[in-house]
């Protein structure tokens, strides 16, 4: 048997292994477009498929290209009888060649995704809705401002029990602040957020925005922000190993439309004005006097 | 028991003549021996155990990832209360699963096997020395090797466990025992072992070191070192350079779990602080795993090529060009860890630039074999699968080194993919192709071939199929490290594709034990392998195998490069290194 019989039966026998074991996966998984990147529907997302499939046609160019080249010496190179190997300790001209075109391609590839990178990290529009994400052993809290509009000022040495955010006490901006543990988005508003953790590194990772950020204890990070396409149901998902309950460390998101969104704001910005009312907050008369004001507008 | 090594072999003149002198008692020769090919074959036995355990663990979590929630056959009963109960893994024991299966791959079978076995093995046999410059500090530092591995192993049975904060530990989960399910103990125990190893690797680089400059036989010039030599010797700065941070950052660690301080936490410390540590040494750390096994790998095509190395100095300057620039990358593990964005666009400038020389070798290897006589025997196929393999996982690797592609799949199975390609597809399968092609020197016998090639097929194919769908799921959304991948609506679609990576992993598994066996089988019923079974040109073929005490009988004179096969003008195809080129043989100077 030639070892060039060989080779052949035995790449396809890897060819065979490689189909059977891939229709041994049942029917809805190849149809439900599991074997790529979930459905995207932000819009930083698009882009960063756009840089994804770039890459992945880059590579996978280079990998075909150079594979059937690697494998078509072995075989063209294979001993036989009287085949003598030349003599060569290379050259210097080729050397040059495969240094200077890697360079080239991977400098023109840092250049797209360091002006992507930046355009993400730009400033957030003025008219971002602001939520404030926390992270803890295992779950998430949202909070969102109140009427103001405004979100009140944390510092991260503050978290205890009573609060839950952080809050500095004399920042009035805070106090008609409201909670919520699914995160509700309205689609097509920019949404800035601000991470933080109460206690280990957690991460904020959802795979249909193509966003992952780390929260990480002792500081805000103030530079996510993104803009959705679509409405729909998500899951907010925990990617950094953060003790026994991180598997399960997750929230709901739903995207709404506006008008859902408001509806949904509004409902929790009177039940935060209710619980506020009922119990005793220190809070100044004047600033209450202000809410039930805001409270009586339309 | 009590006689040689060299009495497994039918021993030949030299060896024979070396035992007289040499006779040593059963604790000299087998537990405190001070030469370097005793020492490197303890690494490799002592990381053969390890790689056992590894891959077990592995098993576990492979197991838990496609049947959360279900009693483990077999074993389940008899895993200690801390990882299952009632044969269920738990999802903290599965966080210790993971985090010991890394802690063990990387730092008690990769790093023993190719820097330690093979380093302490091939050094002084290559550069034409006795033994190495420092043998007792040698022997020394495989002691505290194996003591570091008990120490790691000994966390499984203390109160709370092992370490499970990840083998990257990042704090405040790893320092804060309250946040970890109180695994004060373990995770100290995993400080501590950490030291002792990192004690283990900066002695055994100070002796390579010291060898490769001090030692090499006359005629021997840095230009005439074998690529694994030069591979090692870089290997050992990195390791010089690297791992004493990483020792610094354990003792601060250990410092915060049982001294009070606060060096990681978010309260008058930082904990981006100890991932800045880790990863400043974590990177070189990658290319401390990768460089020996690129070495090997070096050596063995030309031989079966039958062809010089292809740009035997592009080679060399590609390795120093990874040595110097594999300090200026970490970051890039922490694109989105919350570090500086404009740091993170500078990081990933110079990961880009580091991928350069790694091209540069694969070309390399490519022009090797253009033009060859190739045959395909098992060290020399698994070689030839490193190169295809190491392509795969360094095209990956440019997926996360684009900042805003990270931004998608950190964290994700993708970076599990890649990192299994460049770390099993690469270096593990270099060392096989190590074992495969110095097995006949160390025992002076053969593997068997057969067994070789079906060992080579299975682990192959079982590989591919175990990690090349992890590039799917992490596309698809899974997270790494979690217990449970049901847990999740857009996770629970995936399952089918879990379930299968499990079972191609489970074969990959049993594939070992062919290996083994035929490792094991081969000591005794192996064909005898002479000097120089490969007709190979390095020096390590030029002494009987395998070596008696002290290597050679007169130092030998080198005259050539280590890679002159098919010289024209010559009647056979090679010439060694410290053969004298015949009348006539049209050497290339380069």
């Amino acid at each position: 048997m030639t070892m060039k019989s060989t080779l052949t039966k035995i790449l396809l026998f890897a060819a065979l292994v490689l189909l059977v074991g891939l229709a041994d996966v049942p029917a809805a998984v190849r149809d439900s477009n599991l074997y790529w990147a979930p459905e995207c529907v932000t819009v930083g997302g698009q882009k960063t498929d756009s840089l994804l499939n770039f890459i992945f046609y880059l590579t996978g160019s280079v990998f075909l290209l150079t594979q059937t080249v690697y494998i078509y010496y072995l075989v063209k190179y294979r001993k036989r009888p009287g085949s003598k190997a030349y003599y060569s300790h290379g050259n210097n001209k080729l050397e040059f060649v495969w240094t200077a075109i890697p360079t080239a391609i991977f400098i023109g590839l840092v250049i797209y995704s360091n002006r992507l990178w930046n355009e993400f990290h730009s400033e957030p529009p003025a008219d971002a809705i602001k939520i404030d994400i926390v992270g803890y052993q295992f779950g998430w809290d949202m909070r969102y401002p109140g009427a103001d509009g405004k979100l009140g000022k944390v510092d991260t040495k503050l978290y205890s029990q009573d609060n839950k955010f952080a809050l500095v006490p004399d920042d009035t901006s805070g106090s008609d602040d409201f909670s919520s543990t699914e995160l509700v988005i309205p689609v097509g508003k920019p949404v800035h957020i601000y991470l933080h953790s109460r206690d280990v590194i957690h991460s904020f990772y959802v795979p249909q925005f193509r966003i992952y950020q780390a929260a990480v204890p002792g500081r805000t990070i103030a530079w996510v922000w993104f803009q959705t396409i679509k409405t729909g149901e998500f899951q907010l998902a925990c990617s950094q190993i953060c003790g026994s309950g991180h598997y399960n460390m997750k929230a709901p998101i739903r995207v709404v439309t506006p008008e859902e969104f408001e509806k949904w704001q509004a409902g929790k910005i009177a039940a935060k004005a209710q619980e506020t009312k009922t119990t005793s907050t220190p809070v100044s008369p004047a600033i209450i006097a202000q809410r039930n004001l805001a409270e009586q507008q339309p | 028991m009590s006689t040689s090594v060299t009495n497994f072999v039918p021993s030949e003149d030299a060896s024979a003549h070396h035992e007289e002198h040499h006779h040593q008692n059963f604790f000299f020769t087998y537990i405190w021996s001070v030469d370097h090919k005793m020492i490197g074959l303890q690494y490799l036995w002592t990381s053969f155990v390890f790689l056992l355990l590894g891959g077990l663990l592995a098993m576990g979590i492979r197991y838990q990832l496609a049947y959360p929630g279900t009693e483990v056959p077999l074993i389940g009963r008899l895993l200690p209360a801390t990882v299952a109960s009632d044969g269920i893994i738990l999802p903290g024991g599965y966080n210790m699963l993971f985090t010991m299966h890394a802690t063990v791959m990387v730092f008690l079978v990769v790093m023993p096997l190719l820097i330690g076995g093979f380093g302490n093995y091939l050094i002084p046999l290559k550069i034409g020395a006795g033994d190495m410059a420092f043998p007792t500090l040698n022997a020394m530092s495989y002691w505290l090797y194996v003591v570091s591995g008990l120490v790691i192993l000994a966390s499984f049975f203390v109160g709370g466990g092992a370490a499970s904060s990840g083998w990257t530990a990042y704090a405040p989960l790893s320092s804060t025992p309250a946040y970890n399910n109180g695994t004060q103990i373990g995770q100290s125990l995993w400080c501590i072992g950490l030291f002792i190893n990192g004690l283990s690797s900066i002695a055994g680089a100070t002796n390579y070191i010291t060898t490769i400059i001090n030692m090499r036989a006359p005629g021997m010039t840095m230009f005439r070192l074998p690529l694994s030599v030069w591979a090692l010797f870089i290997t050992a700065w990195l390791l010089l350079l690297a791992v004493p941070v990483l020792s610094a950052a354990a003792a601060m660690l250990f410092c915060d779990l049982n001294v009070g301080t606060t060096f990681f936490a978010a309260q008058g410390g930082q904990p981006l602080l100890w991932q800045h540590l880790f990863w400043f040494f974590g990177h070189p750390e990658v290319y401390i795993m990768i460089l020996p096994a690129m070495g090997l790998v070096s050596e063995i095509l030309p031989v079966f090529a039958r062809k010089p190395i292809f740009g035997y100095k592009a080679m060399v300057w590609a390795m120093v060009a990874i040595g110097f620039l594999g300090f200026v990358v970490w970051g890039h593990h922490m694109f989105v860890s919350g570090m500086n964005l404009t740091l993170g666009a500078a990081f990933s400038v110079s990961t880009m630039i580091i991928a350069v020389p790694s091209a540069i070798k694969t070309f390399n290897w490519m022009g090797t074999v253009w033009r060859g006589s190739i045959t395909f025997t098992t060290p020399m196929l698994f070689a030839l699968a490193f190169v295809s393999m190491f392509v795969i996982g360094g095209l990956s690797g440019i997926f996360m080194a684009s900042t805003p592609v990270d931004l998608f799949v950190h964290n994700s199975y993708f970076i599990v993919a890649h990192i299994h390609y460049v770390l099993f597809g690469g270096s593990l399968f270099g060392a096989f192709a190590a074992i495969y092609f110095w097995y006949p020197k160390m025992f002076g016998r053969m593997m068997n071939p057969t067994l070789g090639q079906i060992h080579f097929f299975t682990v192959f194919i079982f590989f591919n199929l175990t990690f090349f769908p992890m590039h799917n799921l992490g596309l698809g959304g899974m997270m790494r490290r979690i217990a449970d991948p049901t847990a999740y609506d857009h996770l629970r679609a995936l399952q089918p594709m879990n379930v299968f990576v499990s079972w191609a992993a489970f074969g990959m598994g049993l594939s070992t034990l062919i290996f083994l066996w035929n490792f094991i089988w081969s000591i005794r019923h192996g064909k005898p392998a002479g000097k120089n079974p490969w007709d190979s040109t390095t020096l390590e073929w030029t002494v009987p195998s395998p070596p008696g005490h002290g290597n050679f009988d007169q130092t030998p004179i080198v005259y050539n490069g280590p890679y002159e096969y098919s010289v024209p003008g010559m009647q056979k195809d090679f010439l060694p290194q410290n053969e004298k080129a015949p009348e006539g043989a049209r050497l290339e100077l380069h």
